[in-house]
């Protein structure tokens, strides 16, 4: 049916920042979504709080709103825009629940708004987990036993009837929040409280545990014709007891027989029929008993998801454009495959390779928490790898995901080494066997220890229930390495020995260069001579929908070991970008945000781009992205392998994030012409005597800093300069294992831990600038010009990271006069490391003096966040500064200062790694970030911080407990606090400072003073609000049960006094005046009309 | 042990040989559906062929005896990616590999399908021979030449019954009549559920013979499409056309379509997978089916008959996938018409049984 006329004016809501379970993905099917509708002509509308995001792009809908996405600021957007419908199956569970309450309130009737693709019914099918049972039930789909608990009571009772273990799954929350796992009645009171607390209704389903059932997945699509089609089915190799975004997954499943197969196929298009899904794509998890082939279902997602993500990349069907259309009328057969071009939507995409899914942790992140895999996500990204048989594409996905590891072991990096192996102990065994029995982010490598350490298939089988055809595939990949062994070198200047169709069949199961040069105790370098010697190089095949039966338009590629070239380079100009692989606190979505503005970029100036990439979450490898997709990790060998075929002009390592910058040396030295701002300049910034040099040479002042190999060195670098000091290895990402250091016995256990992190690199020791403003400035320039994009204040105190930073663009507090020394020092820099493209500059300003921290000549995380508060797109322009045009022609010459005013607020996955402390400090944390944008400061704050989920109160009790450094910086703080209207409440210490500044305080009992205590009274929902800042390094009890209450609670925090300082400012501004809404376009306007 | 597929136009592809000494030679098809192998291989209807699965990673479920659709492997030979060294299900008997061995099924492995694949797509239907003793390009075409006078001899014989064979429920009221022509257990499992009675009769039982069985309808099976053979059932069923409800299943639906005097024509690639999709004419409504075939019903020649409508049509090249004459009784389904999984039976049965209600 053609797509729907009555309707014009299309809603779309966004998931908001990113976070645990809810990445970048969205941002990949949202702005999918609006280029669908746009193509059928509709207005859109579109909300999201992250400005991090493709889809907030000013370009992608009609009018933007960088907005907090609660029913509130909608129900005014609504208001203001009013669409006729809106899509509430794009934006991950925060769009979804969003639009489910505006239904259920009235709201949508009110405004005579349409929801397309899932009507209530089917939202409340899917997610009320009475509901969804019934159904299942109804069209006789099994279902495990279980019972919907809204009390501990009765979810206690529950529980005992159906025996343990038990699974607890909270209802209405993403990514299996609060979900776990209880083996005994001690852990089922735990888990239930903690899940009633968690789900924003109360409301906690206690269910027979399917622990160790295989994990299958079905994509499938219906549209209003009553059309379905399976997109594709996958298999969680971790079986059933991991959240399946933290499962390592393969698509298609492997195991199930083809009746198997077809009674899956059979059972997803009831369940979608019955749920009701009539215009879009539903996410269908089974568990099976691997025993007898029983089938129970486990839940439904009727919108899409990180799965359909992934099933899109692994198929080359894209999933979220076609459920668009669908939800505007279309049917499947009116659709057409774009990969194809001439057939259309209408048919079950096939493969013929095989796909692997990895997961990326950050544990390392959260030293207290338990390393261990349950029902509750925990990984923050993801990659993904294409082979032509399980073990390449197992291979690829291991050196996919940026752990320094190049595929399944054998690469110099094990843990536990083969001689250990070879007479293992009975304490190695035992780890061994624990690793492989409670699922962790490391097992996979267990398995291979535990081969090489002689357990046999079903011993490992029985311990971990991963299918036995997968430990044999990894199985074959050690024998493959202990064939190869005996070919090894016993000198690394030897000539390697190897035969050639033994390392033609090594390649072909996907070992890495890396990996046979530490097999074979030779130069990766060598091995790679030596293939090309053989003339064993890699070909690249499509991924096109259909196994070959069609010529593919859309060229997508993956690379293998075998005959047929599929990739045809042309002869046009190209250039080749580095993407940013799998997101993980650090690096994320921003990242890939630059990487496809710089396709757009390239796209616009003729030239062809060819995107290398590895994260299926992402927009960037997007099939339509770039004119070509090559879906690779990006390792020295596999993107050498790429640019010897394709042969570009150039290569972009500026805009990916670290992984590529860590490439820009081995790839100039192997001859690539790395785009943009020179090597030579990146050493400088990157080499602290020559930045040392430079700053020296430019008259800019750098706090005090020194080199130390070892603690001795570095007590006497600490000496000279002064405590506090801040210190980290050589070798950072995301400010991993830095720490700020006030006495020595700190430093020395540092020294211990941060040498185990970074092998034979020093530490670096600077002073650490207690106090100081930190600003962050991002700058483009093209040799000769260059300009400010945006000077950010950060609100929170320098040594937080400033990726965990709060800050404003443009500054709020600072002087013109310390502005303008700012402005000044970033322009001499630039100058000197003669940038061309984009560069990131972090000061400290201290006592009227601007210390330089740092300089990046590269995209940093705030690039789309200033692109969309000034109106230019920095990551676009700085492309075709790449590509030899000049600001000037670019219309781009002038720093521009906005009126208005944004802040960026960093959201953390605290409440995901129970018994971490929710502090900041130098180690990034945070996984994704927020804007809010408003005329002033305080409206600007508070809009961020409800964005990230602080719902900060307009009246009631504030719990104040700060260190004894801070009570005098609190007193304002309260007293304005109490101006307000609010109730101060108070540890005694802090109490006893009110008091004497005349502030009324309560003062509650600590935890030891028995109860009720604070800790009861946060329970009771008695404090609305708590200021809280950390003691010392080794915090005190109280404090840290205080900071996991925060969370478990949901009650909105702060732990830095300029962070409390910025949320009176919002909360008065709150009280002031209603918050308003107001387009991106519309801010944009305003400035060029000003100018 | 080495061995080589040659296709007559030359293009070579080498691997490894999964059983002896052996040379086969056919037409080569490619098969795009994930899993199935072990059905593929037993559906008489690919017999004489050398099956490329597209899929690369084979074996991995193993193989039942259960999941046979006929007593043996048909094909000439198969050609695959990887076989699966272990396999891993809970109802499989044997591996993969065991059971080639033991149907003595040529199989080659270890090349690049997705390249065969894409050769053949290009090509059309195309001859092929897998052989692990001659290497030599030349002896090769011209075994691969030489084969094609085999042509004329049909296969039917040794694939169908031989006598009547009685099946399914044995007093139901409702007795059919099946021409076996290759007909497969996933079919007779349907029809059984139906309560149905069957009567499987030999490939060239008479119009005669079948009528004075009393049977309340016909199913002409699936079988090899350009067999020999297939002649003399057309001539065969024409009487019946008319007088009996008849379901024309894959190869059946051609042989009931040149009964009516409709043109078969050869497709330029067949279809081979499971993820066919056809449309009604005028509809938004179709289904995703389960097709295996090379040459099809001619669209033009059934839709000029009369009381013959077309049902179903590929919705990628419009080939005719399912007619109907509700006067004549009749439907002939190019399409297998599988069964949606568990015990369910593929609509197509379902119509023809409202069929079989209807006649006396």
């Amino acid at each position: 049916m053609p797509r729907r006329k009555d309707i014009k004016r299309i809603l779309m809501i966004g998931s908001g920042p990113i976070v645990i379970g809810q990445a970048c993905e969205f941002d990949y099917s949202g702005s999918q979504a609006c280029k669908a509708l746009k193509e059928e002509g509709y207005y859109t509308i579109l909300v999201n709080s992250n400005p991090a995001t493709i889809m907030t792009d000013p370009e992608m809908a009609d009018v933007t709103y960088i907005e907090p996405l609660t029913i509130e600021m909608v129900i005014k957007i609504i208001a203001k825009e009013r669409p006729d419908a809106v899509l509430p199956t794009l934006g991950g569970q925060t769009g979804l629940n969003l639009v489910f309450f505006l239904m259920k309130q009235g709201i949508l009737k009110k405004y005579g708004v349409e929801p397309l693709g899932a009507s209530v019914k089917a939202i409340s099918c899917a997610e009320d987990r009475e509901l969804f049972k019934r159904a299942m039930q109804e069209i006789g789909v099994g279902v495990p036993k279980s019972g919907i608990a809204n009390s501990l009571e009765q979810g206690m009772k529950i529980g005992l009837d159906i025996g343990f273990p038990l699974i607890l799954r909270p209802a209405y929350c993403l990514g299996g929040k609060g979900g776990a796992t209880a083996y005994n009645k001690d852990e089922l009171e735990t888990a239930l409280t903690k899940g009633l607390e968690t789900s924003p209704v109360h409301q906690v389903l206690v269910e027979q545990s399917v622990l160790g059932w295989k994990e299958i997945e079905y994509e499938v699509m219906r549209d209003c014709a009553d059309n379905v089609i399976m997109i594709t089915s996958m298999e969680n190799i971790d079986p059933m007891g991991v959240h399946t975004g933290d499962s390592i997954v393969v698509a298609p499943a492997q195991t199930l027989t083809a009746e198997e197969y077809t009674n899956f196929v059979n059972l997803s298009k009831r369940i979608i029929r019955r749920v009701g899904v009539s215009g879009g794509g539903a996410n269908i998890q089974f568990a099976q008993n691997p025993n007898n082939g029983e089938i129970v279902i486990i839940e439904v997602n009727p919108r899409l998801s990180r799965s359909s993500a992934l099933a899109s990349k692994a198929t080359g069907f894209p999933i979220a454009r076609v459920a668009t259309k669908l939800a505007v009328g279309y049917t499947l057969p009116e659709v057409m495959n774009q990969i194809t071009g001439r057939t259309t939507s209408f048919f079950e995409p096939t493969v013929d390779y095989c796909v692997f899914k990895v997961c990326r942790f950050t544990f390392e992140k959260f030293p207290r928490t338990e390393r261990v895999l349950n029902t509750s996500m925990k990984a923050v990204g993801e990659a993904m790898a294409i082979g032509r048989n399980f073990k390449e594409s197992f291979q690829k996905g291991i050196r996919s995901m940026e752990i320094s590891r190049y595929g399944f072991g054998a690469d110099g990096k094990d843990k536990i080494t083969d001689e250990m192996l070879e007479n293992p102990n009975g304490g190695l065994l035992k780890l061994i066997k624990d690793k492989l029995r409670i699922p962790n982010d490391e097992r996979i490598f267990y398995i291979r220890y535990a081969l090489k350490a002689g357990l046999t298939i079903d011993e490992i089988y029985k311990l971990s229930y991963i299918d036995r055809w997968f430990i044999d595939n990894m199985k074959q990949l050690v024998e493959l390495e202990d064939e190869i062994k005996k070919f090894r070198n016993d000198k690394q200047a030897e000539e390697i020995k190897i035969p050639s169709d033994l390392l033609e069949r090594a390649k072909k199961d996907g070992f890495s260069d890396r990996q046979l040069a530490y097999i074979l105790n030779a130069k990766e370098e060598a091995v790679r001579e030596l293939r090309k010697k053989n003339n064993l190089k890699p070909v690249y095949k499509l991924v096109d929908t259909c196994g070959g039966e069609f010529s593919a338009k859309k060229p997508y590629f993956y690379s293998t070991y075998e005959s047929g070239e599929e990739a045809r380079p042309s002869k046009n100009k190209k250039v080749v970008i580095l993407g940013g692989g799998p997101n993980r606190i650090g690096q994320g979505i921003e990242f890939d945000y630059c990487c496809c503005h710089a396709s757009y970029a390239l796209k616009e100036e003729g030239i062809e781009s060819i995107m290398v990439n590895c994260n299926p979450e992402t927009v960037s490898t997007d099939y339509d992205t770039s004119d070509r997709l090559y879906f690779e990790p990006l390792t020295q060998e596999d993107i050498l392998n790429i640019i010897e075929l394709e042969k570009p002009i150039g290569v972009i390592v500026q805009f990916g994030g670290q992984t590529p910058l860590n490439l820009a040396v081995p790839l100039r030295e192997a001859g690539v012409n790395l785009l943009g701002t020179s090597a030579k300049s990146i050493d400088i910034a990157e080499d602290r005597k020559r930045f040392k040099k430079m700053l020296h040479k430019l008259d800019l002042l750098q706090p005090d800093n020194g080199t130390a190999f070892n603690f001795k060195e570095a007590k006497e670098v600490a000496r000279k300069i002064g405590y506090p000091v801040l210190v980290r290895p050589s070798y950072v990402l995301g400010g991993r294992a830095m720490e700020i250091v006030y006495d020595e016995s700190t430093l020395e256990k540092f020294i211990t831990e941060a040498a185990e992190v970074s092998g034979d690199h020093p530490v670096l020791i600077d002073k650490f600038l207690e106090d100081a403003i930190e600003v962050d400035v991002d700058l483009i320039g093209d040799g000769e010009t260059f300009v400010i994009g945006g000077i950010f204040e950060h609100i929170e105190e320098a040594g937080i990271h400033s990726g965990d930073s709060a800050m404003a663009l443009p500054s709020y507090t600072l002087s013109k006069n310390i502005l303008d020394k700012v402005r000044d020092a970033s322009y001499k820099m630039a100058k000197e490391l003669d940038v061309k493209g984009l560069m990131n500059v972090q000061y400290a300003v201290k006592d009227e003096k601007v210390y330089v921290l740092e300089v990046n000549p590269r995209a940093s995380r705030t690039v789309p966040f200033v692109s969309k508060v000034i109106g230019v797109p920095l990551a676009n322009l700085a492309t075709k500064i790449m590509l030899g045009k000049k600001l000037k022609d670019l219309g781009f010459t002038k720093e521009i200062i906005p009126k208005h005013i944004a802040v960026k607020e960093s959201v953390f996955p605290f409440g995901r790694f129970p018994g971490s402390d929710i502090i900041l400090g130098p180690e990034m944390k945070s996984t994704g970030e927020v804007m809010g944008i408003d005329e002033d400061f305080g409206k600007a704050y508070i809009k961020s911080q409800i964005a990230a989920g602080q719902q900060l109160p307009k009246k009631g009790n504030v719990l104040i407990s700060v260190r004894d450094r801070d009570k005098r910086a609190i007193v304002f703080v309260a007293k304005k606090l109490q101006d307000l209207g609010f109730r101060i409440s108070a540890t005694s210490g802090t109490a006893a400072a009110l008091e004497r500044n005349n502030i009324k305080v309560s003062v509650l009992s600590k935890i030891a003073e028995g109860r009720p205590n604070i800790l009861d009274s946060m329970k009771d929902g008695k404090i609305q609000l708590v200021i809280n800042t950390p003691s010392g390094r080794i915090p005190r009890q109280d404090e840290v049960k205080i900071r996991s209450q925060v969370i478990l609670y949901n009650i909105p925090y702060t732990t830095t006094i300029s962070g409390a300082e910025a949320t009176v400012n919002g909360i008065e501004a709150l009280l002031k005046k209603d918050l308003g809404v107001r387009s991106l376009q519309s801010y944009h306007k305003k400035m060029k009309n000003k100018k | 042990m080495k061995a080589i597929l040659m296709l007559e136009d030359g293009r070579s592809f080498s691997g490894e040989a999964l059983n002896h000494c052996q040379e086969a030679i056919g037409e080569v098809i490619f098969n795009t559906a994930v899993v199935g192998y072990q059905e593929m291989i037993t559906d008489p209807a690919s017999s004489n062929k050398i099956l490329v699965l597209t899929y690369p990673l084979i074996g991995n479920y193993g193989v039942a005896p259960k999941f046979n659709e006929s007593r043996r492997a048909w094909l000439a030979g198969l050609a695959i990616k990887e076989s699966s060294r272990i396999y891993s299900n809970w109802q499989a008997k044997s591996s993969l590999d065991d059971f080639l061995k033991k149907q003595k099924l040529p199989t080659i492995y270890g090349l690049d399908t997705r390249t065969l694949a894409v050769h053949l797509r290009h090509k059309g239907q195309i001859r092929g021979i897998i052989s692990t003793k001659c290497f030599d390009p030349t002896t090769l075409l011209a075994k691969i030449k030489n084969s094609t006078q085999l042509k004329d001899k049909s296969l039917l014989p040794r694939i169908s019954v031989s006598k009547p064979k009685y099946l399914g429920t044995r007093n139901s009221k409702m007795k059919i009549a099946i021409l076996d022509l290759g007909l497969t257990n996933s079919i007779v499992k349907q029809l059984e559920r139906l309560g149905l009675g069957l009567t499987v009769l030999p490939y060239n039982t008479t119009a005669g013979e079948i009528l004075r069985l009393r049977p309340k309808g016909l199913l002409i099976s699936g079988g090899p499409e350009e067999d020999a053979g297939l002649k003399e059932v057309v001539e065969n069923i024409k009487p019946l056309i008319g007088r009996l409800p008849i379901l024309g299943v894959s190869t059946g639906a051609q042989v009931l379509a040149a009964a009516l005097g409709a043109k078969i024509i050869k497709l330029k690639l067949g279809h081979h997978g499971v993820n066919y999709p056809i449309n009604k004419p005028l509809s938004y409504k179709g289904d995703i089916t389960v097709q295996n075939h090379s040459r099809a019903v001619d669209g033009d020649s059934i839709a000029k008959l009369k009381n013959v409508r077309i049902t179903g049509f590929n919705l990628n090249d419009h080939s005719v996938e399912e007619f109907e004459s509700k006067k004549l009784k009749f439907i002939g389904v190019q399409y297998i018409p599988v069964s949606p999984g568990f015990d369910e039976v593929n609509p197509a049965f379902h119509k023809f049984l409202t069929y079989l209600k209807r006649s006396r």
